[in-house]
């Protein structure tokens, strides 16, 4: 083995992330390389630091390769943040995941600045977990302190008249048994490893699994250490991060955002979905976030509008194929 | 809580409460008087944003019950604490807060110890610089990247203002500490 | 795999050595991890992860309830509540035999109901209750050993920090924690009520019996205590009930201990510039080794140490038990030369990963596991037995810092005669140790029936 790197993210070893997506992509990568590669994985910010620190330490070259989410630095990829709007995002992290792969070059790129995005991906959606409260139209939400990991999420719950919490995913569990948030916007795939059945009663989702919103991530190496790796080595990162790749990481999130549903209705949680009409309610109430992101991105001198264009309409084209 | 020893050059007294403010407020004349006068000034500073930080999560327990949590309420705890805790460092090294372990130094004469108390404060003199320097570095990263909070969107670099200050204190308070043992041990016992 | 346990010894020596010679704890972690992690990986690294790693450790959330529960405390002894507490508990035992001895453990208790450190409990309740030990004539060895020993409680009934700090390593819930905590504190103070029991009994002229203190004063007494109660019940009771998490819970508690202080025109501004002061070397201090300690972590992750020793231990044969026994007793050796918290800063990251493999990895549940219980669980019993086994350091010679607090109010007691007095505590304590060892109930009832 001629090259090392150390993979760094903030979940534990047995969760979904690492086992059915880093560790198979590692594996592919130093397949790829005929063996001249390996890929530590170092979970849980074993490597030091906290979770909002990791893309500086990728840029500065700390650890070689992360795993991130996205909205953990808010403010640093404001153009990616697209994919993460309600309406925006559905409900399909493989369209979503391969509109983030066309999008990449042209609009998303520059603000990797100092990182070589080997993939991005969204998970399949943030929908809403309670304590004790059913949740059926957004006036049921009123008056709440919900969790949220993202500045746009944060929107979502100011427009749904709740009170946005940020906070990282691990310190959730305490959070919500005792109140200090009454629910949060999360997908489904973090109720096992976080055992969230436990400290909630009712899970709720749009008809046809639509979400409200959801989060982006990325897997990027520092971007001196790609830059002096040889063809060879490159094309191996490359040739296990195509589109379809991408594709496959989104159906990896559905997958286990079922198998997360799956653990809470067999606890005995009420697994809500909202007919179309109540949906429809919660997106006439969103609406207003999209339109208050376009102003603020475009304040920075992004095309705000043509974003969440161009977001819509890649979702459209692949979710037909 | 953790038991410290704090110590003052030259006393031979195996260890003294932490519990009992043990600094000297008087501070003395001339710039390293002016500079003790800072270092705890700058630690009740520190010390105020703490008390800011408890209010502001009173406002928020009473404005749940009442109507809503003060929105933001995690991420200015996080941030205030932090500023506190870095105003803190000065006046730990100053006072000498830092735990140390007594045990195998408990017989060692004053001037030993003031020479082992001398090299930790080099130590801490070394540290306070590097940090002072990589964080500088850090807050231009986080100026440049745009880092904020994700809530009340606020800049992550401008909390490295008061911590860059701290780290400053920092040396000067290891620089002073170190000026007490060396008098210590060119035999010219310090006075306080 | 035997390489990286030799480079983890190798440093280890050098950082047992610069603590020896007096380096501060902090920093001598902030240099064996710095320089290690900058030979092992290079300086450029250690320069890079440098911009943001203290920013990133001091705003950790669950860390902020640190300095506030240090601020309460202080805020707390300069309120008087530390004087209140004695005088009715010695309303309530001051008449029995050694009855002032049993008041001023229940006060220690109450006071660490409020206060978040053994050492804190110990000097404010030592000014408070060594004057009227004395004044009853109680021999020096179980006036100073009562109250170095009655120190011990202000970490063991929560809230405690060095509880807090043990949750943040081991990720496990504080509120959790605090909870699992309760049972075992009341069953200390009842041991070391039954110690002194047993105590003035053997030694006979050690502990007199004070005069029956008259209805009036014992009423006056009595309700005394309420605004202890209140704010226990309120900052504590809250957390256990749900009603916030800790950090707006200390901050309750320090507004309530406050405005006691206040209204009773104890504290004045003098004394919220002292009690800020306090706050700010002990939180300082303590601030400084969570940096240090991470930086050590670093190391030792970059060198493989923490998967190498598991996997050295987890095949060595030895029964879960002995291993859980060993850990426990190299604590208690340790904490004869070394402070609670740098020890769980120090070696609970070692350890944990240890018991965990054993146990059958992160997500174990009970059947199947080492110790017949889940992770979840183990988490919260070794973190109460570690509590436990880490503040006998307090009390056990050569560096006994409770000893050396109450032996610095007391100048007419010989450090030996203290040393003396707590051994018996030292002994209740090891008995409480196996009760704990023995019925895991006893921790993981309390947690269970409130979750
Ligand atoms: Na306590
Ligand atoms: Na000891």
């Amino acid at each position: 083995q001629e090259y090392t790197f150390k993979l760094h993210h903030l979940l534990g070893a047995k969760a979904p992330a690492q086992t059915q997506m880093l560790e198979p992509w590692a594996k592919q990568v130093e397949e790829n390389s005929g063996g001249k590669v390996k890929i530590e994985i170092y979970p849980a910010m074993s490597l030091g630091g906290r979770p909002p620190e990791l893309v500086g330490q990728a840029r500065d070259g700390v650890v070689d390769l992360i795993w991130t989410v996205n909205g953990y630095t808010p403010g640093l990829f404001p153009r990616t943040e697209v994919m993460e709007l309600p309406f925006v995002y559905v409900n399909d992290p493989v369209a979503a995941n391969l509109a983030l792969y066309d999008m990449f070059e042209d609009d998303l790129k520059e603000e990797y600045k100092g990182l070589e995005v080997m993939f991005l991906h969204v998970h399949a959606g943030q929908a809403i977990h309670m304590r004790d409260k059913e949740v059926r139209k957004p006036e049921d939400l009123e008056g709440m302190k919900m969790r949220i990991p993202t500045r746009t999420g944060a929107w979502i719950i100011e427009a749904l008249g709740a009170a946005p919490a940020a906070m990282p995913v691990p310190e959730l569990p305490q959070a919500l048994s005792k109140g200090v948030v009454d629910g949060a916007f999360i997908p489904w795939e973090i109720i096992p490893p976080l055992k969230i059945q436990d400290q909630t009663q009712y899970q709720v989702e749009g008809a046809d699994m639509a979400r409200f919103g959801t989060t982006t991530f990325q897997v990027s190496m520092n971007k001196d250490r790609w830059d002096s790796l040889p063809d060879d080595i490159k094309k191996a990162f490359k040739d296990a991060s195509g589109p379809d790749w991408w594709a496959e990481v989104g159906e990896i999130w559905r997958a286990s955002d079922d198998a997360g549903i799956k653990i809470a209705v067999d606890a005995g949680n009420e697994h809500i979905v909202l007919t179309e009409e109540e949906t429809d309610a919660f997106r006439e109430k969103l609406e207003p976030v999209v339109d208050r992101w376009v102003e603020e991105v475009t304040a920075q001198g992004i095309d705000g509008a043509g974003l969440v264009e161009k977001a819509r309409t890649l979702i459209d084209q692949h979710s037909q194929n | 809580m953790a038991p410290a020893s704090s110590r003052r050059p030259g006393h031979s007294s195996t260890s003294t409460a932490r519990t009992s403010v043990t600094a000297d407020e008087k501070g003395g004349a001339g710039p390293i008087g002016a500079a003790r006068k800072i270092i705890h000034g700058w630690a009740l500073l520190g010390g105020c944003v703490l008390l800011a930080v408890v209010a502001m999560n009173m406002i928020s327990v009473i404005g749940g019950v009442v109507w809503k949590p003060f929105p933001g309420d995690f991420e200015m705890t996080e941030v205030g604490v932090a500023i506190a805790a870095f105003s803190f460092l000065p006046y730990c090294q100053l006072t000498y807060s830092n735990v140390t372990a007594d045990i195998f130094t408990s017989r060692a004469s004053p001037r030993t110890i003031a020479f082992l108390t001398a090299i930790a404060s080099i130590v801490a003199l070394l540290f306070s610089l590097l940090l002072c320097w990589r964080m500088f570095d850090g807050m231009l990263d986080q100026k440049e990247y745009g880092y904020t909070t994700a809530i009340l969107q606020f800049p992550h670099w401008m909390a490295f203002i008061p911590f860059l200050i701290s780290l400053a204190l920092l040396a000067i308070a290891a620089l002073i500490t170190f000026g007490e043992n060396a008098a210590v041990l060119i035999g010219n016992k310090s006075d306080d | 795999m035997t390489e990286a346990i030799s480079l983890g010894v190798g440093s280890l020596v050098v950082l047992v050595a610069l603590i020896a010679l007096r380096m501060p704890i902090a920093y001598a972690m902030i240099l064996v991890g710095g320089v290690g992690i900058a030979i092992v990986n290079g300086p450029s690294l250690l320069m890079n992860q440098l911009k943001t790693l203290a920013y990133g450790q001091f705003s950790i959330y669950d860390l902020s309830v640190v300095p506030m529960f240090v601020l309460m405390g202080a805020l707390a002894a300069k309120a008087g509540l530390s004087q209140a507490l004695f005088r009715a508990a010695n309303s309530w035992l001051g008449r029995l035999r050694g009855g002032t001895a049993m008041a001023a453990i229940a006060a220690c208790a109450g006071f660490g109901a409020v206060c978040g450190s053994s050492l804190a409990t110990a000097s404010t309740m030592g000014r408070v209750a060594l004057p009227e030990l004395q004044r009853y004539n109680y021999s020096g060895a179980l006036a100073t050993g009562t109250l170095a020993a009655g120190g011990v409680l202000g970490i063991l009934i929560p809230p405690s920090v060095v509880l807090i700090i043990y949750a943040i390593i081991v990720e496990a819930n504080i509120v959790t924690m605090f909870m699992a905590a309760f049972i075992p504190g009341i069953l200390a103070v009842i041991l070391f009520l039954l110690t002194i029991a047993i105590y003035v009994t053997v030694v006979p002229d050690s502990g007199p019996a004070g005069g029956a203190s008259d209805r009036r004063e014992f009423v006056r007494a009595t309700l005394g205590v309420i605004p202890v109660l209140i704010i226990f019940g309120l900052v504590i009771g809250g957390i256990y009930a749900g009603l916030f998490n800790p950090t707006p819970a200390a901050a309750v508690g320090v507004t309530l201990v406050w405005l006691y202080g206040a209204l009773q025109r104890k504290i004045s501004l003098g004394d919220m510039k002292d009690a800020l002061k306090e706050t700010a070397g002990t939180s300082g201090m303590i601030y400084l080794i969570l940096l240090g300690a991470e930086l050590l972590k670093i190391f030792m992750s970059r060198i493989n140490l923490p998967q190498a020793t598991a996997e050295w231990i987890s095949t060595s044969g030895l029964t879960p038990m002995t291993v859980m026994v060993l850990l426990l007793v190299a604590l208690i050796l340790l904490g004869c030369l070394m402070d609670s918290l740098s020890m769980i800063l120090l070696v609970i990251p070692f350890f944990w990963p240890v018991l965990m493999e054993i146990n059958g990895g992160i997500y174990q549940g009970a059947d199947g596991a080492g110790y017949g219980m889940s992770t979840e669980d183990l988490k919260i019993w070794f973190g109460i037995l570690a509590l436990i086994v880490v503040e006998l350091g307090l009390i056990t010679p050569p560096v006994g810092m409770n000893v050396f607090v109450i032996s610095a109010l007391a100048k007419n007691v010989p450090m030996i005669e203290t040393f003396k007095g707590v051994m018996p505590f030292f002994f209740a304590e090891i008995i409480r140790v196996v009760i704990i060892l023995l019925f895991p109930a006893l921790t993981l009832w309390l947690p269970q029936i409130l979750r």
